[in-house]
């Protein structure tokens, strides 16, 4: 059987299974979504956010690009942002990076990757403005990892600095930014930022550049 | 003030103003059970002193009918004209201290939709009132403005006891002035124009009567439908007509009761004529109402010590005055000025007027009053506007002129209270179908929109997520505050996310 094809079959295995644990699930859903967590990962395929928390359809408003950038000029991110907190009114946004990404080592390196360099360009002014920090860590592996941390920090003051996150955060302390790592190595995630509800905490935590 | 350079529209105007006026001053003083000198004096006076004090450029003040029930009960009561005449001075005197004391601005108050009511019943009123003495019928006096009229009659029937008693000669004035006045000045009637119509009217029911006396003695009109001023013989006989108050009644307290009855109901029927007079100025000029006060009251004092009708301002000549062409104040000041002159000097040729050709000028100035055109108008502005329209007409038609108006207004400001009840005070901000519903409370929150709110909330689903946000609202009501904050304290307990956004913290009485 060809690989695409078993992705059908699972699908109808899959939807079988939730019927028989749950008679109602599907018409439940069907009625409209409340989730509580806007998730922003990576597309990398090894870092399966739902599967790896837990989470069961219906739970997890779900936005994944290259290297989980946050761009205020992205009008991707920028209506799933404005939907999942003005109209599902979600109480937590999480940036969700992780360990060996391909898109970090690639900004770390000299080679030219043609178009997705543009994308890489604000990562490698995050390479830039850590450039002290960075390179004073010997090992490769290590700085890479360090890097993890430091591009959700980033983002996560990217996204504490849109006007969507103020206007929210002016009406009440919500939604709660969270950054994250998950380490693929050992399917485990830790966490870099948590809990910022307000301004002030965004100021205190968060890098400024 | 100097004189006007719109003086080739205010004379005309101030002549039709004037011959509307003369029967509407004799017509109020019988209905008055007052000497009929007094309704001239008043005229004059309204003309003269309140034209001369007013702010307003068109407005006509004279002897009002709406008057005439609590003019007829006070002359009874106080036993004697000269006792009555020293309440209508210090009716006056009152009215001038609410001039003073600022009252006016209740004059703002009015709603458009009884005001516009009070005009087009009013037209009607003119319509209806008009026809017995279009045909010759004079049992009621010109002017009169209630349902039940003083004949003992309604202004149904009297239509129908006018159709048995018609006089043919009065018709046929009628049947000929009413179209003119309708084409004067259109097609083939186009260049006379300049001359005003209403004038033309009367000169034309004059001749008419003049040949029905020459070739036709049987259409001869009766005296009693002509205008019947009084006619003195001598300058002594003339002034022998004014009388003065007895200013030692002012010792009973009757005549103070009397007195604060005149200034409340004068100035409330004036501030109404004002509001109208200004809704239908061509011009778009709105007058002071303070300043009418002090008019209206300097108008009654000298009225009174002359012994004239207290005055108000009257809003059918001031229609009367529009529809003529008047521009200015003198079209007022000179109609007080030709009502003294005539009454001096020209009593016997006004008394050739036909009532039928001044009963069609009213008539005509009633169908412009009370246009189709107006109704389809009040209809489009919808409910609020034309439920407060058709009542105050409604109540006028069947009642009186104040008490019309009284309901009118009840009715009016029960509608807007209504309005501001069912309206709630917050705007639904977020989009539809949001998990999160926001609310944004208005500007200004008060006491009626309690109801409204309370209503939402108590409507409210377990599972919702609210957020009222008050971030724009300056004002609060404390009442409206408890309701937020009470449910607040209750939202938990039935599942409802409650949040609040900017809302001031209870019990501070001065929010922001």
């Amino acid at each position: 059987m060809e690989a695409y094809k078993t992705l059908i079959t699972n699908n109808k295995a899959w939807a079988a299974e939730m019927i028989a644990t749950d008679p109602d699930f599907f018409t439940r859903t069907e009625g409209g979504q409340e989730p509580h967590f806007l998730m922003i990962g990576c597309s990398d395929s090894r870092v399966p956010l739902e599967k790896m928390t837990g989470a069961l359809p219906g739970e997890m408003f779900v936005h994944r690009n290259i290297g989980n950038q946050v761009w205020s000029t992205d009008l991707n991110l920028l209506s799933v942002l404005a939907y999942a907190v003005n109209v599902l009114d979600v109480p937590h946004v999480i940036v969700c990076g992780h360990s060996h990404c391909g898109a970090l080592k690639a900004a770390m390196g000299p080679e030219t990757n043609g178009v997705v360099d543009h994308w890489l360009s604000d990562i490698r002014s995050t390479i830039r403005w850590h450039a002290d920090e960075l390179d004073a860590i010997p090992d490769a592996k290590d700085r890479l990892a360090r890097l993890s941390d430091l591009n959700v920090l980033q983002q996560v003051g990217i996204l504490s600095r849109t006007p969507l996150i103020r206007d929210a955060w002016a009406r009440g302390k919500r939604p709660v930014l969270h950054g994250w790592v998950y380490d693929i190595a050992n399917g485990l995630i830790h966490s870099v930022v948590d809990a910022v509800d307000s301004e002030a905490i965004a100021e205190e935590l968060l890098p400024h550049n | 003030m100097r004189a006007s350079p719109s003086w080739r529209q205010d004379a005309p105007a101030a002549l039709v103003v004037f011959l509307v006026a003369v029967p509407l001053c004799l017509g109020i003083a019988l209905a008055s059970g007052a000497p009929l000198f007094s309704g001239i004096i008043a005229g004059i006076v309204g003309g003269i002193v309140v034209g001369l004090l007013s702010d307003s450029e068109l407005m006509v003040s004279g002897p009002a009918a709406g008057l005439t029930v609590i003019v007829l009960g006070a002359i009874t009561r106080l036993g004697a004209f000269e006792s009555f005449l020293a309440a209508v001075v210090l009716a006056g005197a009152l009215q001038m201290l609410l001039s003073v004391l600022r009252a006016g601005v209740i004059g703002y108050y009015f709603p458009t939709a009884v005001i516009k009511g009070m005009l087009a019943a009013i037209g009607l009123l003119l319509i209806l009132k008009q026809i017995p003495h279009a045909i010759g019928y004079d049992a009621d006096t010109m002017g009169d403005e209630s349902f039940r009229q003083a004949s003992g009659e309604t202004t149904f029937t009297a239509i129908a006891s006018a159709l048995e008693q018609m006089q043919w000669g009065a018709l046929l004035v009628a049947l000929i002035t009413l179209p003119l006045l309708f084409l004067w000045g259109r097609g083939p009637l186009r260049a006379a124009k300049a001359f005003p119509a209403p004038l033309a009217v009367v000169l034309v029911g004059i001749g008419m009567n003049k040949l029905f006396t020459l070739f036709a003695p049987a259409l001869t009109i009766a005296e009693t439908h002509l205008v019947r001023i009084p006619t003195p013989a001598s300058l002594g006989e003339f002034f022998g007509q004014f009388t003065t108050p007895d200013f030692s009644a002012m010792l009973q307290p009757a005549v103070w009761h009397v007195a604060v009855v005149l200034a409340v109901v004068a100035s409330l029927e004036s501030l109404l004529s004002l509001q109208a007079t200004d809704e239908m100025d061509p011009l778009r000029r709105e007058a002071s109402t303070d300043r009418e006060l002090l008019a209206q009251g300097a108008g009654n004092v000298v009225s009174g010590l002359i012994g004239g009708l207290p005055v108000t301002g009257v809003i059918v000549r001031s229609a009367t005055n529009i529809a003529a062409g008047g521009r200015t104040r003198w079209s007022a000041i000179l109609h007080g000025v030709m009502l003294l002159v005539a009454a001096l000097l020209f009593a016997p040729l006004l008394n050739t007027i036909p009532l039928a050709a001044l009963a069609a000028v009213l008539i005509h100035v009633g169908y412009k009053l009370a246009s189709p055109a107006l109704f389809q108008s009040v209809v489009h502005k919808g409910r609020t506007y034309a439920i407060p329209f058709f009542a105050t007409i409604a109540a006028i038609l069947l009642t009186d002129l104040l008490r019309g108006i009284l309901i009118g207004l009840a009715v009016g400001v029960t509608v807007i209270l209504r309005d501001q009840l069912e309206s709630p005070p917050f705007t639904e901000v977020s989009s539809p179908g949001a998990v999160l519903k926001r609310l944004q409370l208005h500007d200004n929150v008060n006491f009626l929109h309690k109801t409204a709110l309370t209503q939402m909330l108590e409507k409210l689903a377990p599972g919702s997520r609210i957020e009222v946000d008050a971030r724009h609202t300056r004002r609060i009501d404390p009442d409206v505050l408890e309701v937020i904050h009470r449910f607040s304290e209750t939202a938990l307990a039935r599942d409802i996310d409650f949040r609040l956004v900017g809302v001031p913290a209870r019990g501070s009485l001065l929010p922001r």
